[in-house]
């Protein structure tokens, strides 16, 4: 604190301080209120005393130590405050991370007791106290507890805590409660300590030791005022009495300040003193603020127990009550027995969740880091030929290069390059390897030879299409298996589960971030390929393992495009000499690399889904209609059981082929027929090999339409393919 | 943070047994120069090392792989303490010692020796980890 008197900022106005003094104090000491009205506290429990300072909004003055030049801004009386824009990068917030044994919280009487009798039992104790600036906010499991220092955010992880915080005092729910010179017992103590005036007082409760007050007897009625209390309404013996005062201190009881035990509910930790105790409830209010914070009246109250919510819970969530800033320290006693007064029974206090106390979004941000999304090896050489980069399944991927029908053209009529590094590439392998993808995939496995590759999907035990991609046969008990990017980790988890659960003698290795792949295609890709030194790539659905200039590098052959294609998996390290070597070959043939954008178009073309945008949770293969991926007659693969109760069931589901003349409509477009919503448009480009809207879409009500209306036009159903249906191109 | 270098070595995937075996090489000087193991998981052996090393047994099966996908920093100890202002688990006590975890919210690894340490991830979570240590 302030050694010397001085002077600060309030409302742009210089106010003077002296030694010791919080704002708040000083304010009142000048003869104002921090918050235009309502009871003091002084102890940072309620949130009458919240204002601007040097910026930051919602501080509690009380706990503000006054100093020269601090800036200090009241809130408007009514509504939120003011907004400021961001004046450049904020101050980053750093934080300590500490190992404790046992935290004590608190530092009062019982708190400092608790600390020295650990202390004596040879335990090492760590005190922290919100009056010496440490100030726990939030307790998460671990216990690890959340406290904010003045150098910044202080995060202890410790074996034990107590909570010693001591307890509250019950603030006045009464018509004028929002007036100026309304004070707490130990509020009035405070300020008759730092030698601030408080004319004409008059006290409700047991009078404060030491300060000059008249104390009144009766009930609390109401206060009166224009802005600040002038009398006060008590009732006695079934008669009101009016006393004109100037400050009305008020002794009506005290709660526990329990929010941060209850936020550790099941954690280790004890609560002792007044924490603990178990404080008489105050009458139930009638009428009146009862949560100054949000400006909770007794009648929103009623509102919303009328509206049937009967519950502490609902009644906070619904009301709004004790989810200010605060955090109902001060008006849970109150609203908890209001329901009492309803229901016959207190209920128990409301669940605590961190923040106990305002914190600035960067204390609570601090040292929290987004998502960290991957990057491909060749995301620096995307960027360099200006690609717009976007985020998909967890990946950094570039959308398109500035023009993706361009890009579009280069893959229907020259070659291209796309970068597919981020598909998910295992290898399983193992005695047991062809029984375990036997059961895992709904293809027979058997039936494939070395040499050779499957698409497959990947079904869950519902039938459900979980994933897609290829299967790959190194040898008779080694297979490279690819999924979806989105989908590569939980495939993962789902074959580490099978694996474990059938405990097959099988081994798998991850290989996504290991190997980069590129997927060249086009009807020129294997002239592109024969001038890199791979005069015989493999055909159709083959793979081979084979050198490219001394890089080993697995080629599969497949077609997610529709043209001729050969995705080049190799070592990540390498993968921007191979990309370079590829762009500089390929210049004669007219290559330039596509974005994602013009892939989704051209697999749109040929029919293909992609598994999460074309798909839906309970998506089977016969609503895809993709029965030709199963093998029924297989004894068993994951799914076959509910695929056969299900298959001679009406299925009221199908995803569709549709086209239509003029532009692609937005891709979740409605599909009607006479009025009435199918389903909607998963997918939709406007082709421009066809010359017309392509799309994929659900229909979900039989009997099936050949034709819907989309976007106000008549759509044709069909069936995909719509590009090349007898996929000459991509066996060419 | 100084940009990584990048890591070769090999993976090899193999029955827990057969990987306990190979990992209990009685002292890091009985290994191959240069040679770190890093057991990934019960099943899975990283071996970082440059140049050609196989390991082999006989009868049993097992994935090997020449493994480029990962970077990493030697860390002295002072830079240890820093990047462990980014670690909001305990670290283990033993040396040496595989930690795995988020560091700074980035999938990551640090072996720790006695008096150095190496900090990894797969160089598709390197920039992240870079930037943000």
């Amino acid at each position: 604190m302030s050694a010397e008197a001085g002077r600060f900022v309030l409302d742009g106005r210089r106010l003077p301080y002296e030694p010791g003094d919080t704002v708040a104090i000083a304010i009142v000491r000048a003869g104002e209120h921090p918050k235009y009205g309502g009871t003091l506290c002084l102890a940072g429990d309620c949130g009458n005393c919240v204002a601007e300072v040097d910026g930051i909004a919602y501080v509690r003055t009380c706990q503000t130590p006054a100093s020269d030049g601090l800036e200090v801004d009241r809130h408007p009386a009514d509504g939120a405050p003011a907004w400021h824009e961001p004046q450049g990068e904020p101050a980053e917030i750093g934080v300590e991370r500490e190992e404790a044994d046992l935290v004590v919280i608190g530092a009062g009487r019982s708190g400092t007791a608790a600390a020295a009798e650990a202390k004596r039992a040879g335990r090492q104790v760590t005190q922290l106290e919100a009056a010496q600036g440490t100030e726990v906010v939030a307790v998460y499991a671990g216990p690890t507890l959340i406290a904010r220092t003045p150098e910044g955010m202080l995060h202890i992880r410790a074996k034990e805590v107590v909570v010693a915080t001591g307890a509250a005092e019950i603030q006045p729910v009464c018509p004028g409660s929002g007036l100026a010179g309304l004070l707490t017992a130990r509020a009035a103590a405070k300020l008759q300590a730092a030698g601030v005036e408080m004319p004409n007082a008059v006290a409700i409760g047991p009078a404060p030791e030491g300060v000059p007050c008249t104390p009144l007897t009766g009930e609390l009625v109401r206060f009166e005022g224009e802005g600040r209390v002038s009398a006060v309404v008590t009732l006695e013996d079934g008669a009101e009495r009016t006393t004109s005062c100037g400050t009305v201190i008020l002794n009506l009881g005290r709660s526990p300040r329990d929010v941060l035990s209850r936020m550790g509910a099941d954690l280790p930790m004890s609560v002792i003193g007044s924490a603990a105790e178990a404080f008489p409830l105050p009458p139930a209010p009638t009428a009146g603020i009862v949560c100054a914070c949000a400006g909770i009246g007794v009648d929103d109250l009623q509102g919303v127990w009328d509206r049937g919510f009967n519950e502490l819970e609902l009644v906070k969530r619904a009301s709004l009550a004790g989810t200010g800033t605060c955090q109902g320290a001060a008006c849970m006693p109150h609203v908890r027995a209001w329901i009492a007064a309803r229901t016959g029974a207190a209920p128990e206090p409301f669940t605590a969740r961190p923040a106990s106390r305002q914190i600035t979004l960067g204390e609570a941000g601090a040292d929290v880091h987004l998502d960290a999304f991957r990057r491909t090896p060749l995301h620096g050489e995307h960027l360099a030929v200006g690609a717009q980069m976007d985020r998909f399944g967890g990946w950094w991927r570039p959308w398109n290069y500035g023009d993706h029908l361009a890009e579009y053209r280069a893959v229907r009529e020259a070659v291209s390059l796309g970068d597919v590094s981020t598909l998910g590439k295992f290898v399983v392998a193992g005695p047991d390897a062809v029984e375990f993808l036997q059961r895992l995939y709904p293809t027979d496995v058997s039936t494939i030879r070395v040499g050779r590759s499957r698409y497959a999907l990947l079904l869950n035990e519902r039938g459900h299409v979980i994933d897609d991609g290829m299967i790959c046969r190194e040898a008779d008990d080694r297979f490279v298996l690819t999924f979806t990017t989105g989908g590569a980790g939980n495939a993962e988890m789902w074959m580490r589960d099978w694996m474990e659960t059938w405990g097959l003698n099988v081994l798998l290795l991850d290989r996504t971030m290991s190997l980069a792949a590129i997927n060249v295609t086009g009807p020129r890709a294997a002239e592109l390929l024969a001038r890199v030194g791979l005069a015989d790539p493999p055909r159709f659905l083959q793979h081979v393992h084979t050198e490219l200039g001394g890089m080993p590098v697995h080629v599969m052959r497949l077609s997610f495009t529709g043209e001729a294609s050969w995705e080049i998996h190799h070592p990540v390290d390498r993968s921007v000499d191979l990309w370079r070597a590829l762009l500089e070959v390929g210049e004669e043939l007219g290559i330039r690399p596509h974005g994602l954008q013009a892939l989704f178009a051209l697999r749109l073309e040929k029919g293909h889904v992609i598994i999460g945008m074309d798909t839906e949770l309970d998506t089977t293969p016969r609503r895809l209609g993709m029965d030709w991926a199963v093998n029924m007659d297989k004894p068993f693969f994951i799914g076959r059981d509910a695929l056969a109760r299900t298959a001679s069931l009406p299925d009221q589901r199908r995803l569709v082929g549709l086209t239509m003349a003029g532009d692609a409509p937005t891709e979740g477009t409605p599909i009607a027929s006479r009025g009435e919503v199918l389903g909607h448009v998963t997918s939709s480009f406007a082709s421009p090999a066809l010359g017309q809207a392509v799309m994929l879409g659900w229909l979900k009500r039989a009997p099936f339409p050949d034709q819907v209306e989309v976007d106000g036009r008549t759509a044709a159903v069909t069936a995909p393919p719509f590009y090349d249906p007898e996929g000459l191109r991509a066996r060419a | 943070m100084r940009a990584p270098e990048q890591l070769h070595g090999t993976r090899v995937v193999a029955a827990p047994a057969i990987l306990d075996e190979l990992a209990a090489w009685p002292e890091p000087s009985a290994l191959p120069g240069g040679v770190t193991l890093l057991r990934l998981a019960a099943d899975d052996l990283l071996m970082i090392h440059q140049g050609s090393v196989k390991a082999a047994w006989k009868g049993e099966s097992s994935i090997q792989e020449k493994e480029s996908g990962f970077v990493g920093w030697w860390l002295t100890p002072e830079e240890l303490d820093h990047v462990v202002t980014h670690v909001d688990w305990p670290l283990p006590a033993d040396r040496p010692a595989l930690a795995q975890g988020l560091i700074a919210g980035v999938p990551a690894k640090l072996w720790l020796e006695e008096d150095r340490a190496l900090l990894l991830c797969t160089a598709a979570y390197a920039h992240e980890l870079e930037e943000r240590l």
